[in-house]
């Protein structure tokens, strides 16, 4: 039998014709897509026992209690300790996906440590009588903050700096039946938001901001001013200004204002926040103890702030970014470099920060990678101490922050955590309570050897309430701002409050839905003439930056919301004026 | 030609086979030793699914031979005298981007074992495990002929929708 082409064409399309009622096609498309899901590379959840362990977090200054449910070694689910007595079983959104973090993609894996090392030599050799050696830290009052500042004890003009004055200072939320916020997010990442949660029906709010920003549309009174006249609204407080006065510069009215100072006079103990004009009611702000330290760590530099170093004499500065409470302005930090030369390390795990600016980036461990104590956070009245174990292994390569700045000074240091919680062990003062059972006990019924191991297992140290506390005041540092002509900057600039470092999904929601400003966008009022989602350039008096428009009814016109991302960092403050141009 | 190629041939080829390590008989267990689903799949203290006992579990019963069967000697031999976990093949086991909850379906939502899983509590030997040789998963997940309902996030909706329930696609792909 002889084939003819016709037969062929027609037996070649009957068949894909019939295959198509098979599963065949249909199935090798599915099976296509799934194998694409398990390409190598693509990561996987381990298999493995299923158990709890316990740390604390530390994304930012609050320290959060924290449960992880992990798979083998691998957390896949972090959640609250239920009975904390701070942070009382709450987790924030960072919190609760803080475990993505060291999957970060942009995350710094590799430096130039060799490099750094000598550079850092280099300088301090070369460092002029005039000139000084510092650290800038970030979050003080951590033990790794006590081994720079020995280090820096070391060094003939080393200098300690942190970004904010007294770090002893606590707030009693408790004892507030007021609480007026100066555009503080009291709500939104200020103190422990398990805490604010809790001590929230026994205070009235009042929360003075010129955007309606989240903690502003959950207060009980929102008072809407115009940017930068905040101060004047608490100068009339304070009886240094007229009402007339505030009103004509805030935009409220005069009897808004009266009203106001009625209520604070009625309605105490009042605290203040985000304002030094004004004092908090008795016993609210007060003075904690400090979180002990072995005697010999006190030989020490003192802490600093920036503003107290002389302009242009820093020779060698070393920033650790790695665990970050603050932000100042590269602007701030650049002017009191010297002119010639200037060596600037910076520890962290991002090029977002203070890498853009550095000769040396060294990568770190991220939480919750490494051990790192958490500092008390500012509405705990009580010292603690809490260690932020590690619930992974950090990549290889990263650099401890501490131990390269105790190198460069020659300094030798041991386990300077194990040191430090030795040392509170033997003051025998206060109560460990431990995250498994939810359960404390005093500290002297505990052995040394217990109390390391339950801090390194989840627990914390709770010292004991002062009788008599000593009163404190809470700081503001005003941001130095250039003034500026509106007809050339039209808008005033107001910023949002996130610094802390988000997970990648987290930062992959809040780009896609707008939930949250993400970094490197502003938001402006529909009137603005921008489209939303366009690209444009933020200029004000210190420079340009390139950014993402988001509209948003809520923000009033002349007014620009920046996120507080650092490249908009280093060129705004609350207050200075700015424009929004099409690219 | 093609119908036959692709009803017949094709799933021959696409899916390999794996036999389990030891030809378990759910209702051997089940009618002997009055074994109910919960005693060997149990829920561990936390509440989450333990899944396929370990050789603990087994050996606690199984010290000695029960009984003279082959697969008894072969079960004794192989795994319980030189402490050797089976590794078993789980059927039903989701892709990776899944996370399914046996706790809330199981314990809240009071769903029988066999809602998802059909008959096997009353099988006397274990099905051949089938490998999907593209993809890598099990061939129970799909709705294969025989089982009452598959396991495709399809069947997983149209339950929910059934009983009422919506949720967000966080939920399961965690």
């Amino acid at each position: 039998m002889k084939t003819n082409r016709r037969e062929i064409l027609m037996f070649a399309g009957g068949s894909a014709v019939g295959v198509l009622f098979t599963p065949a096609p249909w199935r090798l498309i599915t099976d296509t897509a799934l194998w694409s899901e398990n390409w190598p590379g693509i990561p996987a959840p381990a298999r493995g026992e299923i158990r709890a362990r316990f740390t604390n977090c530390s994304l930012c200054p609050a320290g959060c209690a924290v449960r992880a449910r992990c798979v083998g070694d691998q957390p896949v689910q972090l959640s609250g300790v239920t009975g904390h007595p701070l942070s009382h079983g709450a987790l924030c959104p960072f919190g609760i996906v803080g475990h993505h973090l060291p999957h970060l993609p942009a995350r710094v894996k590799e430096g130039p440590l060799k490099e750094a090392a000598a550079a850092l030599a280099d300088g301090i050799a070369k460092c002029g009588p005039a000139e000084s050696v510092a650290v800038l830290d970030l979050r003080p009052s951590r033990t790794a903050s006590w081994t720079y500042r020995r280090a820096m004890a070391a060094l003939k003009n080393g200098r300690y700096v942190t970004p904010s004055g007294d770090t002893s200072v606590a707030v009693d939320l408790s004892k507030a039946r007021t609480v007026l916020s100066f555009g503080v997010p009291v709500l939104d990442g200020w103190g422990t938001p398990g805490n604010v949660n809790a001590a929230r029906t026994g205070f009235h709010l009042i929360q003075v901001d010129p955007v309606e920003s989240r903690t502003a549309s959950m207060a009980d009174r929102w008072l809407r001013v115009r940017p930068g006249s905040e101060d004047a609204l608490a100068q009339a407080l304070a009886g240094r200004i007229t009402h007339a006065a505030a009103a004509d510069t805030t935009g409220l009215t005069v009897p808004e204002i009266a009203a106001l100072a009625k209520e604070l006079e009625q309605n105490g103990p009042v605290l203040v926040l985000g304002s030094s004009r004004l004092a908090s009611g008795s016993g609210i702000v007060i003075a904690r103890r400090e979180t002990p330290v072995p005697e010999e760590w006190k030989k020490a530099a003192p802490a600093e702030n920036l503003a107290s170093l002389p302009d242009r004499s820093v020779r060698v500065l070393m920033i650790d970014e790695s665990a970050s409470a603050e932000y100042l302005s590269w602007n701030a930090i650049e002017k009191k470099l010297v002119g010639d030369n200037p060596v600037v390390v910076v520890f962290a795990c991002s090029r977002e920060g203070y890498a853009r600016h550095a000769n040396y980036v060294l990568p770190v461990g991220v939480y919750p990678e490494v051990a790192d104590d958490i500092p008390p956070a500012i509405d705990s009245v009580a010292a603690m101490f809490r260690i932020s174990a590690p619930l992974v292994s950090p990549p290889a390569g990263m650099v401890k922050p501490e131990e390269f700045v105790a190198a460069a000074a020659a300094l030798g240091i041991g386990d300077t955590l194990r040191e430090r919680a030795d040392t509170i062990h033997k003051t025998g003062r206060g109560k460990l309570f431990t995250y498994a059972d939810a359960k404390s006990q005093a500290l002297k019924d505990v052995s040394a050897d217990n109390f390391w191991k339950a801090l390194n297992a989840g627990g914390c140290w709770i010292d004991e309430l002062d009788s008599k506390p000593s009163p404190a005041r809470l700081t503001t540092v005003a941001p130095e701002v250039r003034p500026a002509e509106e007809s050339e900057l039209p808008l005033a600039v107001v910023l949002t409050h996130e610094l802390t470092p988000g997970s990648p999904l987290l930062s992959k929601l809040y780009r896609e839905s707008n939930l949250r400003l993400a970094p490197g966008r502003v938001a402006l009022n529909p009137s603005c003439g921008l489209d939303d989602g366009a690209p444009a350039v933020l200029e004000t008096l210190l420079g340009k930056c390139r950014v993402g428009v988001t509209l948003d009814a809520a923000i009033p016109p002349g007014v620009v919301q920046a996120s507080a991302s650092p490249a908009l960092l280093d060129l705004c403050a609350a207050g200075v004026r700015a424009k929004v141009v099409r690219v | 030609m093609a119908l036959g190629a692709g009803w017949l041939a094709f799933p021959r080829v696409l899916y390999r086979s794996r036999p389990q390590p030891v030809n378990f008989s759910h209702k051997i267990h089940a009618d002997k030793a009055g074994a109910k689903c919960e005693d060997c799949h149990s829920f561990r203290d936390d509440g989450s699914f333990a899944g396929m006992p370990t050789l603990d579990k087994c050996s606690s019963c199984h010290a000695a031979p029960m009984g003279t069967t082959a697969t008894e000697k072969s079960f004794i031999d192989d795994y319980v005298t030189p402490n050797r976990e089976p590794q078993w093949a789980a059927y039903a086991r989701q892709p990776e981007n899944v996370s399914f909850s046996h706790a809330a379906h199981v314990k809240r939502a009071r769903m029988a074992c066999k809602t998802c899983h059909g008959n096997t509590g009353a099988s006397d030997s274990l099905r051949p495990y089938q490998i999907d040789r593209i993809s890598g998963y099990s061939r129970d997940i799909w709705k294969i002929p025989g089982r009452p309902h598959g396991m495709k996030m399809a069947d997983c909706v149209s339950c929910h929708r059934q009983k009422g329930l919506e949720h967000s696609c966080l939920d399961c792909h965690k």
